[in-house]
């Protein structure tokens, strides 16, 4: 187990620039999460790590030593793949013993160590199975299994759960979190899914264009985004832009919004669906704003409910719990409120 | 995946393809070369003869008309060939890829491939046991008649047609079945909702799709069978003589190596003609199989 | 459209059956007179062994049969080799030419053997080579290989290459990761590809008729002289015994591939 440091990586494929100038410290047992929609980036950082690509600049650091001359096989790397490229001519066994075996620990030591992981990824008794004959989750813990057995230094997981249906994907975070915290293993997973980011990570990067843009605590990063496209990414969120005037921001259409303190300067401000309400009223609470806008749609979900509001021209979007929003019509005026704590300030566009 | 060349994957490329295509080269590529070369020639440079360039040897393809006919002859073989095997074997890969399923499907496919892939020469030679005069099929024909049957169709251009199809079926069956069985059975459900009946299904869905496969397996036939000598020869007899045959003759019997060379390289162009404007039709079959 | 078709599908298979027939009859037939007594095959059938015996007596049989299985083994380690070797950079390797060098494998496949039967007896006559065992040994390389390169290239294609990153990133060195992922993989086309190799040279005619001297025959040129003299039963008997080894080893091949055709 270490701290992994990426120092100023850049990485071009042709005219496209993959990686331009990320750096990145992941704290050694910390479970962080790369983030990005796809070409951004992160499975090249997340390969570069790895050493499967070659940076074109800059260094990888794994336990503080520089890992450019070090080829992929003797960098003491876990990795997970998308498709978990199980060996399909090898049994579970063989599969997890593949890389204790690549470091001849020796047959019983090999054996013992098999079976523990095996148990950990509650696995036992299915080491002579082949991959075919798993379904879709029990191949997912083979490659974990596999990619953690041999204590590597660091674990990269390349959108580890991206192949399983939702429920089962739901089931193995869960599971994922589990065995991190047990093995307490340096872990670094590419996902697209910002939910599961949240879930798993103590600790996000997002990507963009090649350049990481945000780093941070999940929660952090979800209350207080530094950029609007932080900020849409990681959840939803309806930005309010004008021209700020002392405390208030001026909309297009002349309506003055309150803004926290302190927010000189700020690029947008936003407020997350949940954190607003729709009424036929403007709620009489103190330290709520509201403003007018014009109900176009209502699309029950179960549990909440997401209403579409037309302000000042644009769509917002409110979740709320369905009793709350039942009585409203179809489509018509509205008010939109939120608690002016909620309200964030985003620096940068 | 191919990967890009590292600097030394360059000379690790090299060594492991050098030894296949020098190997190719001396064999097939040098020996074309020298064949054109020998086309050329007044008379085998061997044994100190005499020899000179000359056209000679392609003039006496036009000189006569003999030549000529007998190409003409080969290639009306070869579209005789092609058109049975196409009209014959596009039921059967029909039947193969949409109709029989599963376990019964591989084992049928696999027995319609086998002989493809089995001795040519050995399966002509069982059309000649076949064919023959007293043979199984005039015995069989003496079942279903009274008297004594003489079909006589050994060494006729029947019997060379009957065995070139029997040799070259299996290649179109395989084609137009891989064509076939690409096509996905959802596209056809979805014509049918839309109400087209199995005529029009067939003329615009199955046939366009099936076409590149189809054609592969037509060329693939047509070609060798315009080369052929081994099954006029055999099936043939006095009516055996095809473009194929004079050239062996020129090569085991009258030993005039230039003009034989030259007759060679003269269904050589043929031949790469008809690959090349088959060319893109091919590369699409090839995709498709793929 | 299996269902809505009843009549025709039915009759879709009974043409498929009377192809097969068609196929085989022959075969069947040949074999069947190769186990008939009478030396001019009349019937009806009188079962004897007697020509496969007469066959077992036949020194220049018997010698022409063991240069072609001689013959068609040397060709199919050679050709495995070199196919393999080649399969393998052509999976591996992005370069200029790449496309060249793969329709290069074509000529030998579509070319008819009559014209590339010719060409190599005059350009090994050229080289002073000339006729014999090592002039077909060579020819049958070269007709083996491209098969051996498609085929082993094919079962190639459905590799999936993050299997061998996985192997590198659980510490397997260069070596381990050929002998535990990438052969363990090839193998299946390997050894179809190394039975079609087989084949092309036991079957092999046309090439063999041009290069092999008289007196130094492969089988399936005795064959085709014996015939050009006169059906015997000895032929048929030979002739059985050449279509079921060739049969038997592309059977084994089937188990390994499909032939281009999908499972």
């Amino acid at each position: 187990m270490a701290e992994v440091s990426v120092r100023d990586v850049s990485k071009r494929f042709g005219a496209t620039a993959a990686l331009d100038g990320v750096s990145m410290d992941f704290a050694d047992g910390g479970f962080c999460a790369l983030l990005g929609p796809s070409g951004s980036g992160k499975t090249t950082l997340l390969r570069v790590i790895a050493g499967f690509v070659a940076p074109d600049a800059g260094a990888i650091l794994i336990g503080g030593r520089s890992v450019a001359r070090t080829p992929v096989e003797k960098r003491d790397i876990g990795f997970m793949f998308q498709n978990y490229a199980l060996f399909p001519n090898m049994s579970v066994a063989e599969n997890v013993g593949f890389g204790l075996r690549a470091r001849k620990v020796g047959a019983a030591a090999e054996r013992r160590r098999v079976a523990e992981a095996l148990a950990l990824v509650r696995l036992d008794g299915l080491g002579d199975r082949r991959p075919h004959a798993l379904s879709g989750g029990q191949k997912q813990r083979v490659a974990l299994a596999r990619a953690f057995v041999t204590n590597p230094q660091v674990l990269l997981l390349d959108e580890p759960l991206s192949a399983l249906d939702k429920a089962l994907r739901v089931e193995m975070q869960s599971e994922l979190k589990r065995i991190q915290r047990e093995i307490g293993i340096t872990t670094i997973f590419v996902t697209h899914d910002q939910e599961e980011a949240l879930t798993l990570a103590d600790r996000v990067g997002i990507l963009r264009e090649g350049r990481l843009i945000e780093t941070g605590a999940p929660r952090e990063v979800y209350n207080a985004p530094s950029t609007v496209f932080a900020a849409r990414f990681l959840g939803d969120a309806n930005i309010f832009e004008g021209r700020a005037e002392g405390a208030v921001l001026r909309l297009p259409d002349g309506t003055a919004v309150r803004i926290p303190p302190g927010s000189d300067g700020a690029a947008a401000f936003a407020v997350r669906p949940e954190n607003m309400r729709v009424s036929l009223a403007p709620p009489d609470a103190p330290g709520v704003d509201s403003v007018r806008g014009d109900l176009v749609q209502r699309v029950f979900a179960g549990a909440m409910t997401t209403c579409v509001v037309t302000v000042c021209g644009r769509p917002m979007k409110i979740v709320a719990p369905d009793r709350e929003v039942a009585d409203l019509p179809e489509a018509g005026p509205v008010w939109v409120s939120w608690d002016r704590a909620r309200m964030m300030a985003i620096p940068h566009p | 995946m191919a990967q890009p060349l590292g600097p030394g994957d360059a000379r690790r490329a090299a060594l492991l393809l050098t030894p296949a295509y020098l190997w190719l080269t001396a064999a097939v590529f040098l020996p074309l070369s020298a064949m054109l070369f020998f086309s050329l020639l007044s008379d085998a440079p061997f044994r100190g003869a005499d020899w000179r360039f000359t056209l000679d040897n392609y003039r006496a393809f036009f000189a006569t008309d003999v030549y000529a006919t007998l190409l003409w002859k080969s290639l009306r073989l070869g579209l005789t060939v092609t058109a049975l095997c196409v009209v014959i074997g596009f039921p059967c890969a029909w039947v193969l890829a949409k109709t029989i399923r599963g376990r019964a499907r591989e084992a049928l496919f696999l027995l319609i491939i086998l002989p493809f892939w089995s001795n040519s020469l050995v399966r002509v030679f069982s059309w000649a046991i076949v064919l023959r005069g007293n043979g199984a099929l005039d015995w069989l024909a003496g079942l279903f008649s009274s008297g004594d049957v003489r079909l006589g169709l050994l060494f006729t251009p029947t019997a060379v047609v009957i065995g070139l199809v029997h040799s070259y079926l299996p290649y179109v069956i395989l084609t137009t079945y891989l064509a076939l069985q690409a096509i996905d059975d959802t596209l056809i459900e979805a014509a049918r909702s839309m109400g087209a009946d199995r005529r029009t299904i067939f003329r615009r869905l199955v046939l366009p799709l099936s076409l590149p496969g189809l054609a592969a397996g037509a060329v693939l036939v047509f070609v060798p069978v315009v080369g052929s000598f081994m099954e006029p020869r055999i099936l043939g007899g006095r009516f055996g003589a095809y473009f194929g045959t004079v050239i062996e003759d020129q090569f085991v019997a009258v030993f005039n190596w230039p003009l034989g060379a030259a007759l060679s390289f003269i269904l050589l162009a043929v031949v790469l003609a008809i690959l090349s404007a088959a060319a893109p039709v091919l590369r699409r079959a090839q995709g498709a199989a793929a | 459209m299996r269902e809505g078709g009843g009549w025709l599908s039915r009759l879709g298979v009974a043409w498929l059956w009377a192809v097969l027939a068609f196929l085989y009859a022959p075969i069947v037939v040949m074999a069947l007179m190769s186990f008939n007594a009478s030396p001019f095959y009349q019937l009806p059938f009188a079962f004897s062994t007697r020509w496969y015996a007469d066959l077992w007596a036949n020194a220049e049989i018997r010698a022409a049969a063991l240069r072609s299985l001689v013959i068609a083994a040397t060709t199919t380690a050679i050709a495995t080799a070199l196919g393999c070797a080649a399969a393998l950079a052509l999976f591996r390797y992005a370069f200029r030419g790449k496309a060249l060098l793969q329709a290069l494998l074509f000529p030998p496949i579509a070319i008819p053997w009559l014209i590339t039967g010719t060409a190599m007896l005059i350009f090994f006559f050229g080289v002073g080579l000339g006729r014999g065992a090592p002039a077909v040994l060579i020819g049958h390389v070269a007709l083996a290989l491209p098969y051996v390169v498609i085929v082993v290239n094919a079962r190639l294609a459905s590799f999936d290459p993050t299997l061998e990153e996985a192997a590198r990133s659980l510490g397997a060195s260069p070596w381990m990761v050929a002998r535990r992922v990438t052969l363990p993989w090839m193998a299946p086309g390997v050894v179809a590809g190394a039975l079609f190799a087989f084949a092309v040279s036991f079957d092999q005619f046309v090439v063999s008729y041009f290069l092999a001297r008289p007196g130094d025959a492969t089988l399936p040129v005795l064959i085709y002289t014996s015939i050009r003299k006169g059906f015997t039963p000895e032929i048929n008997a030979v002739s059985t015994i050449v279509i079921g080894v060739s049969m038997a080893a592309l059977l084994a091949a089937a188990r390994f591939s499909n032939f281009g055709g999908r499972r």
